[in-house]
């Protein structure tokens, strides 16, 4: 411990560009947050099996795409393709999970567990994307409501208020209803939508603490512009509770995704949500079919279930390195 | 004069993580009815600690390892919770440190007394209560009109009269304040502290004062206990505390008080800072801020000693210690 | 206090408008625009289809367009159905909306209950293995994918216990021999639930009122609802037409489970953690010095302060809470505004998806109002 402060202490006497000092830093406090984070359970469940899927999906899905689950000799269709595949060799579809097929077909002789994985990296880019927006508005208008108040703060708060009691799925139900939706653009509206919504209350809050404090005052005072302590100062101050939302709000996009597709709305080839729109329309979740073809609606059911779940724990993870005062002593 | 409250080697530490924290190390006194007691020390000496262990109002982490408080010859440390119940208030009521957040925001504050009053009352019908809480109002100068008013419509000297009110609601033989006034500007705090004080005379209640300001205590209080870092160093009447001073920790105090009346006198602070009470040792705590430590000090614990009739004291050296002083005050 | 409701109906009005306004230009912002959606179906004789144009004043400019759409709104008038050609969407959402009022509302108070009864005494009673227990089921119960949530209830109860009707809003076989009105039915069934609530509320005040001690209130409150209760139930079994009513009621245990389970962990976790930090404060430590018991430091005291940021966070979850209604009224295939609203949708049935639309956002305009005025009520700093 006292070497590496030592260390830092000789190494920072030499010249050092600001940019590696500020990195330097920024890897220091990285540290020290990861260590608080890392002493909450939740929250490193969360993290384990986000990193599990991401494994499968950007990883194991590639390599059994291109070795395993090749193209076999005894068909020219491939079997393993996750949205034209179709195993000849087998009787009648949907089949059970078998030693070909870990979690089985569904209705349309495609391989469950290669629909699965191929979907992985489609939900994170999903969740991820619309959440950066979310983060990115509701940064901005946060901090804008905030250090200039008045009319334009009125304006923002009022709007979130209204943004809060929108009925988000309806309003999506008939979007999606209305225009051809695909992931990007479902993406770009689930972002937008939630950017003006809560997230700016709590992020305008924020920043109104940020603003009183005393470095504020002084950067002022030596001639900084506003834009430049907005960029520099506030926001610098609040990010870790925007990244704190953002986690909550990969779990709002993912699931929102999971509903539309699920209802069969949506422009997509592949995703957790078409697996059981699939399996449903075809009848075998209806009725008595339910306990029979169970292979069909819990894996993805499942792995929605689960992901969403890993960034809301993520998030409740990193609350505890945001608000000190939940920590347990 | 009958003993109300008999301290005896009263043990509380809180357990961690890290160990135990020391903060109440075998303390002992004795208040009679009718008299007040002050605790004087600075903040995490065990001043509250001590004021909740009598009420048994501890923290889950908290533990008493020893010691005794009998109040009128019941020890409370061996009543369960529901005869527990029936002394606090009735027998013991308190007046609490942060009197802003004492009173639940969302009942009205007259209707808190009142539930106060029924509990412990179950034959007082609501309207007797609240003719006693109109009473009670006017006892402590507050306007009977504000009964029916909630916490948020009272000003903070409003809040601090209403607790006294809700603390004297089931006629106690006892009361403990714990800072009553520390919340509150000065003119306010001289009002309320002569209020208190007027009200302990006229009902010939006995009372403990905590505070971390002697000068508060001075002027209300008969007896002085000082406190440092868990342990009662120094117990007598007011005068003598004043008067002759024994513990160097007292001469201290003393000495960083500006005095009113009498001689100008270069004000002493004490050098360093309390002791962390995780894991302390058993030696004399204040020893490493003590400038006439000896040895002895520094490894054992000095025993708490009468030096002179009703005047207590922890110290090896009480009675060479005023000639050090004075040489210590003019080199 | 009349003041403070005023303000906020106002406000609500206010934001009804924004809202009719968003929907009405995301309307226009569709392919082909408003017109299309609203007057080009095969269907449409070409007079119905003028009627359409004229009533919505399509043909004139926008700004004009934006206000004859209001006030269409405010009078009901919202189209016709194309897949229920040619019956008024509003004639189908008035059918509707009850149905999904009473899910809503059921769903709504026995979550809030059960989350506030079970946040209490999880942090009332911490570090035992109950605590864990339902800590772990109440995160499942809000982070499960409410497709799947569903599935497993209807698979469970429905399936392998064979309990409980898979779906529908009622049976068939068993209605068939009868020229009763389902609709009819159920809204006196609404009426009736909705007079025991009343007698609920009117009982609470007066006991308020009669007594200042909490036994005599709460015995007055428990005779008077047990009353009421057993006069419904005895009016409904002996009329006639109880069977039906029953049938009704027995399709909607599931919806009701389902929903419930979807917002009570929200209400349970907030309710815990806010406990928690009611728990710290000073007044808590002088409801325990008053020597009040535990009980009734933990109801009375604790409990009730907690609550209000449960409240707050009710409101932020209402919209979460409708979107759980939607997908459980379309996996039951219980004819509510949720179900209305998919199925129009998916049927391209423009006129009654966007009156659906602009009516769901109306419920939770109102539900926020009504949850508004409660705490209010109950939180004595708002009032002024």
């Amino acid at each position: 411990m006292s070497n590496t402060t030592e260390e830092m202490t000789a190494s920072s006497e030499v010249f050092e560009s600001p940019f590696k000092i500020k990195l330097k830093l920024m890897w220091r406090a990285f540290k020290e947050n990861w260590k608080i984070f890392s002493e909450s359970k939740i929250g490193m469940l969360g993290f384990w099996i986000v990193i599990i899927f991401a494994v499968a999906g950007f990883i194991v899905y590639p390599i059994l795409a291109s070795t395993v689950w090749k193209s076999t000799s005894l068909s020219s269709m491939v079997s393993y393709n996750p949205v034209t595949g179709y195993d000849f060799t087998i009787a009648s579809n949907p089949a059970p999970p078998s030693l070909t097929h870990l979690l089985g077909t569904d209705p349309l002789g495609r391989d469950i567990l290669a629909q699965l994985l191929y979907s992985t990296p489609r939900e994170f880019a999903l969740g991820i994307i619309a959440a950066l927006i979310t983060v990115f508005l509701g940064t901005t208008i946060g901090t804008i409501s905030a250090f200039y108040g008045g009319v334009v703060d009125t304006f923002f708060m009022r709007l979130a208020d209204l943004t809060l009691l929108f009925p988000f799925i309806p309003f999506l139900i008939v979007i999606s209803g209305m225009m051809t939706v695909n992931l990007f653009m479902l993406a770009l509206i689930l972002g937008v939508l939630s950017g003006f919504g809560g997230i700016t209350i709590i992020l305008r809050s924020q920043a109104m603490i940020v603003k009183v404090k005393p470095f504020i005052e002084s950067a002022k005072v030596s001639g900084a512009s506003n834009p430049y302590i907005i960029v520099n100062h506030i926001i610098p101050n609040i990010m870790p509770l925007s990244f704190l939302y953002m986690m909550f709000n990969v779990t709002g996009a993912i699931f929102s995704e999971a509903v539309l597709s699920f209802f069969g709305l949506l422009n997509i080839r592949m995703s957790w949500g078409l697996m059981i729109y699939t399996a449903d329309t075809a009848g075998y979740i209806v009725g008595t079919n339910i306990g029979t073809y169970w292979w069909l609606w819990l894996p993805p059911g499942a792995a929605i279930t689960l992901i969403c779940g890993a960034f809301y724990f993520i998030g409740r993870g990193l609350d505890e390195v945001v608000n000190p005062r939940l920590r347990r002593r | 004069m009958k003993p109300i409250l008999e301290v005896e080697n009263l043990k509380m530490y809180y357990s961690t993580k890290l160990g135990y924290v020391k903060a109440v190390d075998g303390i002992s006194f004795v208040l009679n009815e009718g008299e007040s007691l002050g605790l004087v020390g600075e903040s995490g000496c065990g001043k509250t600690t001590t004021s909740m262990a009598i009420m048994r109002l501890l923290a889950e982490n908290a533990e008493i390892l020893s010691g005794h408080i009998y109040f009128k010859g019941k020890d409370l440390l061996k009543l369960n919770n529901e005869e527990m119940n029936k002394v606090r208030w009735a027998g013991i009521s308190m007046i609490f440190q942060a009197a802003m957040n004492s009173l639940n925001p969302v009942y009205k504050v007259g209707d808190q007394i009142i539930e106060a009053i029924i509990t412990h009352e179950p034959n007082v019908t609501f309207e007797e209560a609240r003719e006693r809480v109109v009473n009670l109002y006017k006892l402590v100068g507050l306007d009977p009109k504000r009964i029916d008013n909630y916490p948020h419509e009272y000003s903070g000297g409003m809040k601090q009269r209403a607790i006294i009110a809700m603390s004297l609601s089931c006629n106690p033989d006892m009361i403990i304040a714990d800072e009553p006034t520390t919340a509150l500007d000065v003119i306010v705090q001289d009002m309320i502290l002569k209020e208190m004080s007027r009200i302990q005379k006229k009902l010939n209640m006995s009372m403990i004062y905590i505070s971390h300001d002697i000068a508060v205590i001075a002027e209300v209080a008969e007896k002085i206990g000082i406190m440092y870092a868990g342990k009662l160093v120094e117990l007598s009447d007011s005068v003598t505390i004043f008067k002759r001073p024994a513990h160097p920790y007292t001469i201290g105090l003393m000495s960083s008080f500006p005095s009113v009346k009498g001689e100008k006198k270069e004000l002493v602070t004490i050098p360093g800072e309390p002791p962390n009470l995780l894991n302390a040792p058993d030696s004399c705590r204040f020893a490493p801020r003590c400038p006439f430590a000896t040895k002895e000090c520094l490894e054992k614990e000095p025993p708490y000693e009468e030096i002179e009739p009703n005047h207590f004291i922890a110290c090896f050296h009480p009675q060479n210690l005023r000639k050090q002083v004075n040489e210590y005050a003019k080199g | 206090m009349i003041k403070y409701i005023g303000k906020r109906l106002a406000q609500i009005l206010i934001l009804l408008v924004i809202y009719v306004a968003v929907v009405f230009f995301l309307l226009h912002s569709m392919p082909g625009g408003i017109k299309a959606i609203l007057a080009t179906n095969p269907t449409l004789t070409p007079a119905a289809r003028e009627s359409i144009l004229k009533a919505f004043g399509l043909n004139q400019s926008l700004p004009m367009q934006f206000v004859l759409y209001l006030k269409n709104i405010f009078t009901l008038n919202l189209g016709i159905s194309y897949s229920f050609y040619p019956t008024p969407v509003w004639t189908i959402i008035a059918q509707r909306l009850p149905r999904t009022i009473l899910l809503f509302t059921s769903a709504t108070l026995i979550s809030f209950f059960v989350g506030f009864a079970s946040g209490k005494s999880l942090a009332w009673k911490r570090g035992k293995i109950s605590e864990y227990v339902s800590t772990v089921i109440g995160v499942i119960a809000y982070t499960i994918f409410t497709p799947l949530l569903i599935f497993t209830l209807i698979w469970f109860f429905g399936s392998f216990l064979g309990i409980f009707p898979l779906n529908q809003f009622l049976n068939p076989d068993l209605w068939l021999h009868t020229n009763l009105d389902a609709q009819t039915i159920f809204l006196y069934l609404l009426l009736t639930i909705s007079l025991v609530g009343l007698a609920m509320l009117v009982s609470f005040i007066l006991a308020q009122k009669i007594s200042h001690r909490v036994k005599t209130r709460k015995i007055i409150f428990y005779i008077s609802t047990a009353i009421a209760s057993a006069l419904a139930i005895f009016w409904w079994a002996v009329s006639p037409v109880g069977i039906y009513a029953f049938d009704i009621l027995w399709h909607m245990i599931l919806p009701v489970i389902s929903v419930t389970i979807v917002s009570y962990a929200g209400t349970m976790l907030v309710m815990r953690d806010s406990m928690l930090e009611t728990i710290k404060e000073d007044f808590i430590t002088t409801a325990r010095a008053k020597g009040l018991p535990d009980k009734v430091v933990r109801d009375k005291h604790a409990a009730r302060t907690a609550m209000l940021p449960v409240i707050t966070n009710f409101v932020l979850s209402m919209g979460f809470v409708v979107s759980g209604g939607v997908i459980t009224e379309s996996l039951f295939s219980w004819p509510g505004m949720g179900m209305t609203l998919l199925n129009s949708t998916l049927a391209k049935d423009y006129p009654l998806a966007s009156g659906a639309l602009i009516f769901t956002g109306i419920f939770v305009l109102f539900a926020h109002l009504i949850v508004d005025i409660v705490y209010a009520f109950l939180d004595p700093r708002i009032r002024y």
